[in-house]
């Protein structure tokens, strides 16, 4: 999980459970503001406004636009892997096997092509 | 021109909405197993049915669909649009035996790039771009050498590959790649030597702040890779 590596890479140590909670920072700078807005565009949800404008505010409009765009490409990337069944790189399965189970990603449907499927919760 | 400068409430790099716009037009284009027309209708059904991604499947009222599309084109279309946590094996390979492999990963190449610039759209707060203008032509039905299996739904490059898996997955239509990574580049990866510097300077979020957003995305559409 390349979340971890790059945390590692500045010495900083990063909650990887942010990736599955709710507007969690994960020890991120402006990590709340971040996972807030992504779950707001994904979701559509009726907050979507107002996430927006909190993360421009926060941001400023030259790493609002990098969210923008990183939300938006990896909706594309994700389905990428999803449609294609490709499995998951040897190293990052070895990198994130300590975490994989406790956060659940073993039980969703992309774990088959990789043999590291648990049965659904 | 699509993605004009002006629709955005703030600046957006040049870079960007130059990669934004040649994708876009690519959409138009013929491809290698599609045409024109008939990618432009897939771009079509996978925006509307993600429009409607919070309905129950089976509950979106759709109407008839303006395309003659093969019945699985349609299906693969919204399925991939709206739905990325509901594919598995058997749903693709039913598809891919019905349209070929080839068709499949063209019409999948096609859905990914509808939806990363839908989603780039709705994160910024403006209209999505309008789909492109089809243009006349017969596919290329190029299909590249060096194919093989490694456990994919697909076939994918196999010589001399040292990168990701995610960055073959399309790999059997090598337009999809180009049209598709050329956004994934200025979106997200920038260059090769960036992507695989932990530390980034070239972009203005840090790239822990940019892995987090990527990390959240996956995980809410259960995205295993």
């Amino acid at each position: 999980m390349l979340l971890r590596a790059s945390s590692d890479a500045v010495g900083a140590e990063v909650d990887l459970s942010a990736a599955v909670e709710e507007a969690a920072d994960g020890g991120v700078e402006d990590g709340a503001v971040l996972t807030a807005f992504a779950e707001a565009v994904v979701r559509a949800t009726d907050d979507l406004n107002a996430a927006r404008a909190r993360a421009l505010e926060a941001l400023g409009p030259a790493k609002f636009v990098e969210a923008a765009a990183t939300i938006g490409i990896f909706n594309g990337l994700v389905r990428v892997a999803d449609s294609t069944g490709i499995p998951g790189d040897p190293q990052m399965l070895e990198s994130t096997a300590d975490v994989r189970g406790p956060l659940g990603f073993n039980r969703w449907a992309g774990a088959r092509a990789s043999g590291v499927a648990e049965a659904p919760a | 021109m699509s993605f004009e400068d002006s629709r955005f409430p703030v600046p957006v790099r040049g870079d960007l909405t130059a990669a934004l716009r040649r994708s876009w037009a690519d959409i138009g284009r013929p491809g290698a197993w599609w045409k024109g027309p008939e990618r432009v209708a897939i771009a079509a059904l996978a925006r509307a049915e993600r429009i409607r991604r919070n309905e129950p499947p089976w509950s979106r009222d759709r109407g008839e669909p303006r395309t003659r599309l093969p019945e699985k084109a349609i299906e693969a279309a919204r399925k991939i649009g709206a739905d990325p946590t509901h594919l598995d094996r058997d749903w693709a390979e039913a598809a891919i035996t019905e349209l070929g492999d080839a068709r499949y990963v063209e019409l999948a190449s096609v859905v990914v790039t509808t939806v990363a610039a839908d989603a780039f759209c709705e994160a910024m707060g403006i209209e999505h771009e309008t789909l492109p203008e089809p243009e006349a032509g017969e596919p290329s039905r190029e299909r590249p050498d060096n194919m093989g299996d490694i456990g994919a739904w697909v076939p994918v490059q196999v010589i001399d590959w040292q990168r990701a898996n995610v960055a073959r997955a399309l790999s059997l239509v090598p337009e999809g790649v180009r049209t598709f990574f050329r956004m994934v580049a200025a979106m997200y990866s920038g260059t090769a030597t960036d992507f695989n510097e932990m530390v980034w300077d070239h972009r203005p979020m840090s790239r822990p702040q940019v892995e987090l957003l990527a990390a959240r995305v996956s995980a809410l559409n259960q995205c295993f890779y």
